[in-house]
């Protein structure tokens, strides 16, 4: 089981770190990740359940781990650290997720919540800076906040309906400030206006490594526990609530970015634009393979994106470092810029499907009005992309020889280059190419989350 | 051989990025090819309806198909794409990335008149600014950001509502899948069509262009490289012609319906404005750019006017004006190459020193004022004779707009070409000769013997007009 696997690796490591060298304990993390997604694909589409069906592993779950397995496997390859502890965090968190993801009980939700929370928070302040510091305690004080906000929604959740159930029908002022409470729990774990005051200073203190994991796998794990809190039966009670967050999430994440010089802070503002985008499927009863798949092509993204800023460096990244970014080194110049039209949503790279089938999901659902804020905004946050992908591929470094851009060569600008390792520069190419694949026959990627 | 002829481009694309010092004769090669194929695929074509189609799931449960077809209308424009990106390619000594970036544009662009899923098409209508947008960044003049970010911007805000329209098609419509056929199984009606109209027109009317969306269009090509290349593939990217007729026309006619007396309204304001605007230009690329869009103008009154001869004058003249448009961007870059600008006043009687590149402009210039004979003409006339039956009126505008044309096109000719010689330049090299030849053939074919075209266009425009009411 999965969660024997996860936990009980997590365990084991714990206590093997202070005997084996850091690079041991890193490399059976690995093992352990890539262990749990091979389980993951050959139990595919197998139900199980645990505890009387407080754990239960449905296709829901599958998928929502997968993307988050995905997303702590690609935070180990990039993460750059001679701390043992430093992946077996992300271990932890994965453990988190996955419960999260797996439970249909709010008290356990509460619990994976909880249990990937505490390792990010450590995490958030790594760098020992005063930025660092600031991130850390900011995520942990408005993250126990949001924790105490959630239990009590589940406290009035049971106190309505007697019962710890996710997707309880019920109704009554009481029953709708639980759900509504829990709602604004989850919301703050995905960044979604106004809820998002923490992400920009949080993501870009934080080392850039913990930033991605913050970025993807935590909102794969928060959106499944919204699929199952916000049930279709339960509209009338959430669906107003939910019209304005989402409303207010794509113009303020759009607009935020338009303002922002350092690199970090602008994916910051974009993630929580993409959380907007992915919420617009939750209100289709068929969106969650939709919200699974836009999860998996943002993750391909972000994920890109910030481990390219990664290799440039762990702390701040301001607009100027990348300039002419693909003449210094092509492979994370073409990675960006293929990334940034990704997240852009321009065909044909991945970004457009998952854009389009929860613009679709929501058509279907008839709520029309949000799709074209949705879009109207797309076109805002395709001018910041552009504007770094011009950055990036259109200017030349800073201090290289010759003028004539057209007549560069990628390999002529003689500058100092940049250092990768081999495991993120790993992660980073299949990436792109994955991103480049799915974007060109999207069924594939699609079908996993409508087959489990 | 459909598929080959689509994606060969973008194949041999990648490859140049990739290898840029293969450079021209790669990318002779595919293009090359590409125009042979086209031409097989025109030869072999039964004459009606679509041929060639095919289809496989490309997002299953999302109803959406990689499918592919070609009509009369598409073949004409596929074959007046292909030629231009050969000669283009041909012509032009630029760095290999900027050929591959040509070639990777003609996929999308053929793939825009060949998609008969909506979704497709609209993927192919997006995937062809990535590639526009890079040439630009990349060999660009020294204001190419801000033109860049013009561009894509008016290019995204009509797009971007154009999805919505999209996904409104379908589930107001009830179709189960975005194909062609479906979608026009199930036509749309009620209130909200006008609204989804308006969201395609949005769309299809920046890439017209027309008054006012049209605003992009100088600083595109004036930043553009001075060769002429990248303004060539922009002239073949205003696919918004085509558009309309294709999907927002006849899926919509209730909504086109509503929209009519604006849209012929705009056409004929914008054949006007442009001709307006280009009078006073003072460089090729200007007069280029506003002559398209007063052309575009002239074709969109044909197509708005909801008339067989309208509509099939109407994509006439856009794969006529594609090769002649483009011609004359590429002349132009020949002309700057040699007199070191593309300011009109800064050169004078280069006919002396240079005949036969003076004979060739001759022939684009008039193709573009629309002398019978030449490819300009058969166009403008049916555009305007099925515009004269909607509103006679506005004809009288658009008319208007060919008398201008005359004077801007031919003062620019002249004074650049005849007057008082100021300068020597060198005539055409071998190279070039080619060029200018295939362009002449071109242009003498299809002003001599339209109908070899025209009949590749009237089953499909029949069709619209049925479709629309059986016309007005």
């Amino acid at each position: 089981m999965m969660l024997y696997l996860l936990g009980g690796m997590a365990t084991v490591l714990t206590l093997l770190g202070f005997l084996v060298p850091a690079r041991v304990s890193r490399m059976l993390s690995l093992a352990t990740l890539v262990a749990g997604i091979a389980y993951l694909a050959r139990t595919w589409g197998e139900p199980a359940s645990l505890f009387g069906g407080l754990y239960r592993v449905d296709s829901l779950a599958q998928g929502f781990t997968l993307v988050a397995l995905l997303g702590v496997l690609w935070f180990l390859l990039a993460a750059r650290s001679d701390k043992f502890e430093f992946p077996l965090f992300g271990l932890y968190a994965a453990l988190g997720m996955h419960v999260m993801a797996s439970s249909n009980n709010l008290v356990v939700m509460l619990l994976g919540l909880e249990v990937f929370s505490l390792p990010l928070y450590l995490l958030a302040t790594w760098r020992r800076d005063e930025a660092g510091f600031e991130a850390g305690l900011k995520y942990f004080l408005l993250g126990a906040l949001s924790s105490a906000v959630f239990i009590y929604g589940i406290a009035l959740h049971f106190g309505a309906t007697g019962s710890f159930e996710a997707g309880t029908q019920g109704q009554g002022i009481l029953f709708a400030s639980g759900l509504l409470l829990v709602m604004a729990a989850l919301a703050f774990k995905v960044a979604m206006v106004p809820f998002h005051w923490w992400a920009p200073d949080v993501y870009q203190g934080s080392p850039t490594s913990v930033s991605l994991l913050m970025a993807t796998a935590v909102k794969a794990a928060a959106f499944a526990a919204l699929l199952r809190v916000l049930a279709q039966e339960n509209m009338d009670v959430w669906g107003l609530a939910l019209m304005l967050l989402v409303a207010l999430t794509v113009l303020i994440g759009n607009l935020g970015a338009l303002a922002q010089n350092e690199a970090k802070r602008l994916l910051a503002y974009s993630s929580i634009a993409h959380a907007g985008y992915t919420a617009l499927a939750l209100f289709s009863p068929t969106g969650a393979p939709a919200v699974g798949f836009y999860l998996l092509t943002y993750l391909l993204g972000t994920g890109l994106a910030f481990a390219v800023l990664q290799q440039i460096s762990e702390r701040d990244v301001p607009y100027a470092a990348l300039r002419g970014l693909i003449y210094r080194k092509p492979l994370l110049g073409v990675a960006l810029g293929l990334a940034l039209f990704s997240l852009a949503g321009l065909p044909p790279l991945v970004g457009f499907w998952g854009k389009y089938l929860v613009f679709l999901e929501a058509a279907k659902a008839g709520q029309y009005g949000l799709v074209v804020l949705a879009l109207l905004t797309s076109a805002v946050a395709a001018y910041y992309y552009l504007k770094l992908f011009s950055l990036v591929v259109m200017q030349k470094p800073a201090g290289a020889p010759g003028q004539d851009l057209a007549a560069t060569s990628l390999d002529e600008a003689r500058l100092p280059r940049l250092s990768t390792s081999s495991s993120a520069r790993f992660a980073i190419v299949v990436a792109t190419i994955l991103l480049v694949i799915l974007g060109l026959v999207p069924g594939w990627a699609f079908r996993v989350f409508i087959a489990g | 051989m459909i598929h080959l002829a689509l994606f060969l481009p973008l194949v041999a694309g990648v490859v140049l990025m990739l290898a840029p010092g293969l450079g021209r004769a790669l990318a002779l090669v595919a293009s090359g090819a590409t125009f042979v194929l086209s031409l097989a695929l025109l030869v072999r074509y039964p004459g009606e309806g679509l041929a060639y189609n095919f289809q496989t799931p490309l997002l299953e449960p999302a109803g959406v198909y990689y499918a592919v077809g070609l009509d009369g209308a598409s073949l004409f424009l596929w074959l007046a794409v292909s030629l231009v990106v050969l000669l283009a390619v041909w012509l032009c000594r630029v760095p290999g990335r900027f050929l591959a970036l040509a070639l990777m544009m003609e996929t999308g662009l053929l793939g825009i008149f060949a998609a008969t899923d909506l979704v497709l098409f609209y993927v192919f209508f997006e995937a062809t600014l990535i590639p526009s947008l890079v040439m630009l960044g990349l060999f660009g003049g020294k204001e190419r950001m801000k033109a860049l970010y013009t561009f894509a911007l008016f290019t995204l805000a009509g797009s971007l509502p154009m999805l919505a329209s999209v996904l409104a098609v379908r589930y107001l419509g009830g179709s189960p899948s975005f194909l062609l056929s479906d979608l026009l199984a199930h036509p749309l009606e009620g209130s909200a069509v006008g609204l989804v109209f308006l969201g395609f027109a949005l769309a299809f009317t920046v890439k017209t262009p027309l008054f006012p969306l049209h605003a992009w269009l100088p600083s595109f090509h004036a930043e553009n490289h001075s060769s002429g290349l990248a303004d060539a593939m922009g002239t073949l990217y205003k696919v918004g012609v085509f558009a309309f007729f294709r999907w927002a026309m006849p899926l919509l006619p209730q909504g086109f319906a509503e929209l009519q007396g604006l849209l012929l309204l705009l056409a004929a304001f914008t054949a006007l404005y442009g001709a307006w605007v280009a009078f006073a230009a003072k460089d090729w690329k200007r007069l280029l750019a506003y002559g398209g869009v007063s052309h575009m103008g002239l074709a969109a009154l044909g197509l708005f006017s909801g008339t067989q001869e309208g509509m099939v004058g109407a994509l006439f003249l856009l794969a006529a004006s594609m090769v002649y448009t483009s011609g004359l961007f590429l002349f132009a870059g020949m002309v700057g190459e040699r007199t070191g600008g593309l300011e009109l006043n800064r050169v004078g009687g280069l006919a002396k020193s240079a005949p036969a590149l003076s004979v060739l402009g001759l022939f684009l210039v008039m193709a573009m004022v629309g002398l019978p004979g030449l490819s300009g003409f058969p166009g403008e006339f049916l555009a305007l004779l099925g515009a004269y039956k909607a509103s006679p009126w506005l004809t009288l505008l658009g008319f208007s707009a060919v008398i201008a044309a005359a004077a801007y096109a031919l003062t620019a000719y002249q004074s650049v070409f005849h007057q008082h010689e100021t300068r020597a330049a060198r005539d055409l090299e071998a190279r070039e000769q080619v060029f200018a030849a295939s362009m002449v053939a071109s242009m003498l074919l299809l002003g001599l013997y339209p109908r070899l075209f025209t009949e590749l266009l009237e089953p499909a425009a029949k069709q619209l007009v049925l479709l629309l009411g059986g016309g007005s």
